[in-house]
């Protein structure tokens, strides 16, 4: 499992872990499900266990947001490591997240 | 029935209005419906829309004082009564222009209290109509009578609307239930309001005319003369100008362009120093090729295949920092102020210093 949701404090916690290569984002979809269902509430991406992320893994990223977005939730990523950091840089979604 | 010391035609009239609700509150229904799509369609941002059926008691009150003014029901105008708030002078102008066509309208009952002041006195302004609803507009064959009450619309500004409120609390009526001291301190708000009213329209045409006027150089590509703010930076993107640059980071890895909002970029410019739209081109213009060389460096040994379309114009702005030795600050001005701009300033700082444009002596 690659997202692990849990309720938190009236919001949804995602622990994010291993690689989240193409085929791991293709069957992660099932397991936004949860997410995007409750995407008007705060939805925290913890990212500490993530060593990877690929095109398809941002593209679910993008989905968990654009969701939020439409719905008045916020999606909050935390502990992303330095290289996936350097990911969002270069792709220009840094700005679109709240990393902390 | 509530005893309320009415004469007999007094209580027969109160007597027809309480067996009169359903019709009344039908023609409330009915009315605001067709004034809320009416106020949608006309684009007017209005401050609210309300409405009310006069209360039995109110009614009561008033066939007290004047019952004998009236031989039926439907010479009471004001039983149904409708309101519209709007924010400017002009809109209470448009509504009333609407009102005209949707409505028909009891010229003899209505009133512009706006123009009922003198020219050196102010007071209650508001636009009173006394309305129809007309066949054409809404038919119940069997209330043919909807269309026989009259009701009053009324319009004014939110200003207008505060006015009369707290002159409505204040229980201020004329100068003869108020002394003159009080009466002239509310006429004096009065004029303020109203003079408050005209600037706020002012303010709103010169602010439209200015928008026009910047729109049309960025249309006709004057774009020195333009100052860079949140509408000319979007009559400017209307122009998709980081299109070209976009586009050939993408075919690095040929990515897609995702959709992400500029408006973050609106600040970041300003601060590295872009006052105009000119100021902007010649940034795109001068760091053209080194911003492509900052992306290929980046994405060329990935397959990374998506990209947000602000990845060009995040590439000038790093490119323009790290040359004018904005360095480690660049991504703070970027990214906002947050812990890891150390580690991704290091990384930038890091894969630029290979890039040409760092080496060049100047």
């Amino acid at each position: 499992m690659i997202f692990e949701i849990n309720e938190q404090d009236g919001g949804y916690v995602a622990t994010v872990s291993g690689r989240l290569d193409t085929p791991a984002a293709v069957k992660a979809q099932q397991e936004i499900a949860p997410l995007l269902e409750n995407a008007d509430k705060q939805i925290t991406l913890d990212c500490k266990d993530l060593e990877y992320i690929s095109s398809s893994g941002l593209r679910l990223f993008l989905t968990i947001r654009k969701e939020a977005s439409s719905k008045g939730g916020k999606v909050i990523i935390e502990h992303i490591n330095d290289e996936i950091k350097k990911v969002f840089m270069m792709t220009g979604f840094f700005n679109l997240f709240d990393i902390r | 029935m509530i005893d309320y010391g009415l004469d007999l035609h007094g209580e027969m009239l109160l007597e027809e209005y309480c067996d009169k609700q359903p019709l009344f509150e039908e023609l409330q229904r009915v009315v605001m419906e067709k004034l809320g799509a009416l106020v949608r369609q006309s684009g007017i941002e209005v401050n609210s829309m309300e409405s009310r059926i006069k209360a039995e008691g109110s009614l009561a009150g008033k066939l007290r004082l004047k019952g004998h003014k009236y031989a039926s029901l439907l010479d009471i105008t004001d039983i149904f009564g409708a309101r519209i708030i709007t924010f400017y002078n002009e809109d209470v102008d448009r509504i009333a222009s609407m009102a005209e066509v949707l409505f028909e309208i009891d010229w003899d009952n209505s009133v512009d209290k706006r123009r009922m002041h003198q020219f050196d006195s102010f007071g209650y302004n508001s636009l009173h109509y006394i309305c129809r609803l007309p066949e054409e507009q809404y038919y119940d064959p069997e209330k043919p009578e909807l269309n026989k009450i009259r009701f009053e619309l009324q319009m004014r500004t939110a200003l207008q609307h505060v006015w009369s409120a707290i002159q409505h609390d204040i229980g201020y009526k004329s100068e003869i239930e108020t002394p003159l001291e009080y009466h002239r301190n509310l006429s004096r708000l009065a004029g303020m309001l109203e003079l408050a009213d005209n600037e706020f329209s002012r303010i709103r045409n010169a602010i439209a005319d200015y928008r026009r006027r910047a729109q049309s150089l960025v249309q006709s590509g004057q774009l020195e003369e333009v100052p860079l703010d949140l509408d000319t930076f979007r009559s400017y993107l209307d122009k998709r100008p980081f299109d070209r640059l976009n586009r050939k980071i993408a075919a690095i890895t040929q990515a897609e362009l995702h959709e992400a909002p500029w408006w973050p970029y609106l600040k970041v410019l300003r601060i590295i120093g872009m006052n105009t739209l000119g100021d902007v081109e010649r940034l795109m213009r001068d760091n053209f090729d080194d911003a492509y060389q900052l992306a290929l460096f980046q994405l060329g040994s990935t397959d990374i295949d998506i990209l947000a379309e602000t990845v060009g114009l995040q590439n000038l702005c790093i490119v323009h920092l790290l040359k004018t030795g904005g360095g480690r600050l660049s991504l703070d001005t970027i990214n906002s102020k947050m812990p890891q701009n150390e580690t991704l300033a290091e990384m930038v700082i890091e894969q630029a210093s290979r890039l040409e444009f760092m080496n060049v002596k100047r």
